[in-house]
């Protein structure tokens, strides 16, 4: 710790100046009642190399999703993130900074978020962008309150909003907590048998204050449907749209067909998967919803002397100035991952991203193809067009084929048993721009091999 | 190039990416779905972006750039090694909805900091979900809300804030659907006990308080207020935004807390990265337990094949709690961050009381400091304590009332004097009970010779007169921000040709 600590062994000589002999009249003031007794119970300092080398022994004995082939996705994908990428995110500038509240010195930051912003406003067709919320699923329960601070006055349906049923339970559980304060219902949408939304059930929504469907939907599935919403559900309901951002390289942009709000999971542009965090919550919106949303945003000012300057704006929404008022109670968010986000975006540029959509989609469409051979497998949206992931219906019990391919060095897909428990055959397999054809033909070959097992035991 | 969409390549030259799989002509989309347009993002060949990047990093202030005595903020120095273990594919690498055998590390280590946190806060359970310091706020309260529905006390609708509280308190619990009861703070932001006692009833739920408070005193009452909450069937909350003073001297727990929030991006130093990634977990005695987001890790012997490939004699496994409220972030909260802070822990190990002294050490001397220069310069006049103490803890306040009262030299003024000396300003006008405040945390990574300059540097910015400190600052990157301007032109995106 001594190299932590650039005052060790100078402390008699700062406490004599204050007229002081020992660092425990810096504490008087704490009541002997509430004194700690004793040491506290952990182990001894280390030095930096110990720690490296603990560390490595400990996260060396997870099992990183590149050591092997993986299929895993369900929310968060595998990506390349350049080396730039890297290498610039931790100048201490940037990494070591706090909050930009002094502009003066805070303008590389300030200019990257308005960046950031812009170029998160481009991919989702709206004019306005946050500078990042937690999370997509904290994303998500911003929008779903934010869409009842707007409409539930004029709402025939007030204070509730819908919800697509195929939502993950773990997403869903945390809209259901930043809802519940605000009083606010959730509605399920249902979808049909083909995984489409059902229309039917959307035309319950019309009157209530907000819809949220993802796009893909959480089975991977392009869902046409959902740009038909807005017509049906008109302007006085929000339509809150949850995208995976590398699709909008070739899927279009939901401000184009009429959302009013998207959120999403930024982490595929520009970060590592991370073990679910840090990764950053994406928050577009259009104007109505401007002023009570939540999140920080930069705008573009000048200064004394006219120059270009940006600063932080709209404050008065946030929790500092407005306390219990305020949209959100949002304070530290995830600014550091999305300029890793605006990095990425910066070097892909829009060929660069619709390549890479290409790449998550094709590997997409090949794994389909493929595992469309084996015997016993079967795809309950196989009508569909998928990106990333896509769900497979097995002869046999999810949980156990994944065991089988843990065994012979795959990390398979997502048993969504966990998500839809009587779904226990089936499973979300993940194909990103980190696919490549023999990790494919090594998932079919196991696959069938598994599959004939069972068969043999029938 | 003033900004990244100045930058404009030739068309269709993307970041060069190995080829599809398949070709693009085997995509076809569902009908009204094919991107019309791609955005106008701008196009930079590598080189480009890189120098970019280097331009606007060099037009921004951190820690490693110079002093950063920001109040409430602890911003202390960042060790790289945790940049480099976070890097390791064993958590960059992981996905969190890998069994439990792929994880063991992992699991190891949240372990670890769940037991360290326990101890070193005083509380029995802690779960490391919350992702933020305001998110553990809102975490905590909505357990509580769920312990007081379990015990059917419904009519618990209030939560208590003292008007010196970080704006987070209010705004989380009323996210909660709670009512907020704000307390007046006696003059040193200390608790009022009679303004206490006189909203203390069976309709409390939580009294949320930080301990040293925003002024970075030193709650000598804190007992009694916990009794007196506890008298009426309430729960006592602590934000443990200012944790980085007690470490190892006293806790919450012994406080007579029932829940706390870590902002570990503070105390155990995960970067603060301009504005985040944070983590926020919270700790809560065995009868709120039951209610956190799962979830949490448990250590266990090994079992049959485990016995091999287990961590030092240990099994580690997930469980969800009995009543748990859910979750508040979809994965298992920022696991990089936690990590970081796993590795800065471990620095210090069960000598983290002696972070927590040189913490204090630091804002004492500093303050003692700043009064001795400002004296042998002749302007202890213009500045004085925020509030009277003997000793502060690891912040300390001070106003400029009498500077703005003889030349009408503001904090503001003297915050943006001090960027001119190559500082990062203290925190100003935050707590509001002290006029024109200034809130200045040194942090234990700073060097006595550094205190020793900047206690010189801020007696001679109170020198300069108050027209020059009017258009401080001149030598950064821009003067005074128009932060009016920017709201009424309010310009959230680059316009392109729109206009």
């Amino acid at each position: 710790m001594v190299d932590q600590l650039p005052n060790l062994g100078r402390e008699a000589e700062m406490l004599a100046a204050m007229g002081m002999t020992s660092i425990e009249e810096l504490f008087a003031d704490i009541p002997s009642e509430v004194r700690m007794k004793g040491d506290l119970p952990l182990p001894p300092p280390q030095s930096e190399e110990e720690i490296l080398s603990d560390a490595r022994r400990l996260l060396g004995s997870n099992v990183a999703l590149g050591e092997r082939v993986s299929f895993l996705g369900a929310g968060l994908y595998r990506n390349y993130v350049p080396a730039a990428v890297f290498q610039l995110v931790t100048r201490g500038e940037f990494l070591t900074a706090y909050t930009p509240y002094q502009p003066e010195v805070s303008q590389g930051m300030l200019q990257a978020m308005w960046e950031f912003q812009t170029l998160i406003s481009e991919l989702v067709g709206l004019p306005i962008a946050n500078l990042s919320l937690y999370d997509g699923s904290t994303a998500a329960a911003e929008a779903l309150t934010c869409s009842v601070r707007v409409h539930t006055r004029k709402a025939t349906q007030k204070d509730t909003v819908y919800v697509s049923e195929l939502t993950p339970p773990d997403r869903l559980s945390v809209m259901e907590n930043y809802c519940q304060g605000a009083e606010i219902k959730i509605k399920l949408l249902r979808h049909l048998d083909d995984g489409t939304l059902d229309m039917d059930s959307v035309s319950d929504a019309i009157g209530s204050c907000g819809v949220y469907v993802e796009q893909p939907n959480p089975l991977g599935l392009l869902d046409g449907g959902v740009t038909q919403l807005k017509e049906i559900l008109g302007e006085h309901t929000a339509l809150i749209v949850g995208v995976q951002p590398v699709s909008l390289g070739l899927v279009e942009a939901p401000g184009h067909y009429g959302a009013d709000i998207v959120v999403g999971e930024g982490q595929p542009l520009g970060s590592p998967i991370t073990g679910g965090g840090p990764i950053y919550g994406i928050f577009a919106c259009s104007k109505p919803y401007l002023r009570l949303m939540p999140g920080r945003i930069v705008g573009r000012s000048i200064d004394v002397d006219g120059k270009t300057a940006y600063c932080l704006t709209l404050s008065t929404r946030e929790q500092h100035i407005r306390r219990h008022r305020a949209t959100s109670n949002i304070c530290t968010n995830e600014t550091l991952i999305a300029l890793m986000g605006a990095m990425h975006m910066a070097l892909l540029g829009p060929e660069g991203l619709y390549d890479l959509a290409v790449r998550n989609m094709t590997a997409c469409i090949m794994g389909k193809q493929k595992i469309a051979t084996i015997d016993g497998i079967n795809m309950p949206h196989s009508n569909g067009e998928h990106f990333n992931e896509f769900a497979i219906e097995l002869p046999g019990l999810t949980e156990d084929c994944l065991e089988y391919l843990d065994s012979v060095g795959i990390v398979g897909g997502f048993n969504l048993a966990s998500w839809y428990p009587n779904r226990t055959n089936w499973m979300l397999v993940t194909f990103t721009d980190q696919t490549q054809v023999h990790h494919i033909d090594l998932l079919v070959k196991h696959l069938s091999e598994w599959t004939s097992t069972l068969e043999v035991a029938a | 190039m003033s900004h990244l969409f100045e930058h404009n390549g030739a068309k269709g030259q993307g970041y060069s990416q190995p080829a599809p799989v398949l070709p693009a002509s085997e995509i076809s989309l569902p009908s009204g779905l094919s991107r019309k347009e791609l955005p106008r993002w701008p196009r930079l060949s590598e080189p480009e972006m890189v120098r970019h990047y280097t331009w606007l990093s060099k037009r921004n202030f951190g820690i490693d750039t110079g002093f950063y005595p920001l109040g409430s903020c602890t911003m202390k120095h960042n060790p790289r090694v945790n940049e480099v273990i976070a890097q390791i594919p064993g958590i960059a690498d992981i996905h969190p909805h890998q069994p439990e055998h792929h994880l063991q590390g992992l699991l190891a280590i949240y372990y670890e900091m769940q037991y360290m946190l326990e101890v070193c806060a005083g509380m029995d359970q802690v779960t490391l979900q919350p992702v933020a310091g305001a998110q553990g706020e809102f975490t905590a309260v909505r357990c509580i809300q769920e312990y007081f529905r379990l015990r059917g006390e419904d009519q618990r609708t209030k939560v208590i804030v003292p008007d010196s509280a970080h704006g987070t308190n209010p705004a989380s619990a009323a996210m909660c659907g709670f009512e907020i009861v704000e307390i007046p703070s006696r003059v040193d932001g200390r608790i009022d006990l009679d303004a206490l006692r006189a909203v203390a009833d069976d309709t409390i739920a939580v009294m949320m308080i930080t301990n040293p408070n925003t002024l970075g005193l030193f709650e000598e009452d804190i007992l009694e207020a916990s009794a007196i909450i506890h008298g009426v069937g309430g729960q006592m909350y602590y934000d443990g935004a200012n944790f980085n003073a007690i470490l190892g001297i006293t806790s919450p727990g012994l406080m007579g807390f029932d829940a706390v929030h870590f902002n570990l991006h503070k105390t155990f130093s995960q970067p603060h990265g301009g504005g985040g990634p944070g983590s926020g977990p919270i700790g809560v005695k065995s009868h709120l337990a039951d209610f956190l987001p799962g979830p949490l890790v448990a250590q266990r012997a090994p079992e049959g094949d485990e016995v091999e490939t287990a961590i030092d004699g240990h099994w580690y496994s997930w469980f969800q709690p009995t009543h748990s409220i859910g979750k508040v972030q979809q994965w298992h909260g920022n696991a990089g961050a936690v990590i970081r802070c796993w590795a800065y822990y471990r620095r210090y190990g069960r000598g983290l009381r002696t972070m927590s002294e040189h913490a204090v050490l630091n804002a004492n001397y500093l303050r003692h400091a700043i009064h001795k220069a400002t004296k042998e310069a002749g302007v202890d006049s213009l500045v004085v304590d925020g509030a009277e103490a003997k000793v502060a803890k690891h912040e300390f306040t001070l106003s400029l009332a009498p500077a703005k009262e003889a030349h009408g030299i503001s904090a503001m003024d003297v915050a943006k004097g001090l960027l001119d000396m190559g500082y990062m300003a203290p925190t100003v006008y935050f707590p509001l009970v002290v006029p024109e405040c200034m809130m200045v945390e040194p942090t234990e990574t700073e060097s006595k010779d550094t205190l020793d300059t900047f206690a010189t540097h801020f007696a001679e910015v109170l020198q300069v007169d108050a027209e020059t400190l009017h258009a401080a600052p001149i030598t950064t990157p821009v003067r005074r921000v128009d932060e009016v301007y920017a709201a009424r032109n309010l310009c959230l995106r680059h316009p392109y040709d729109d206009a």
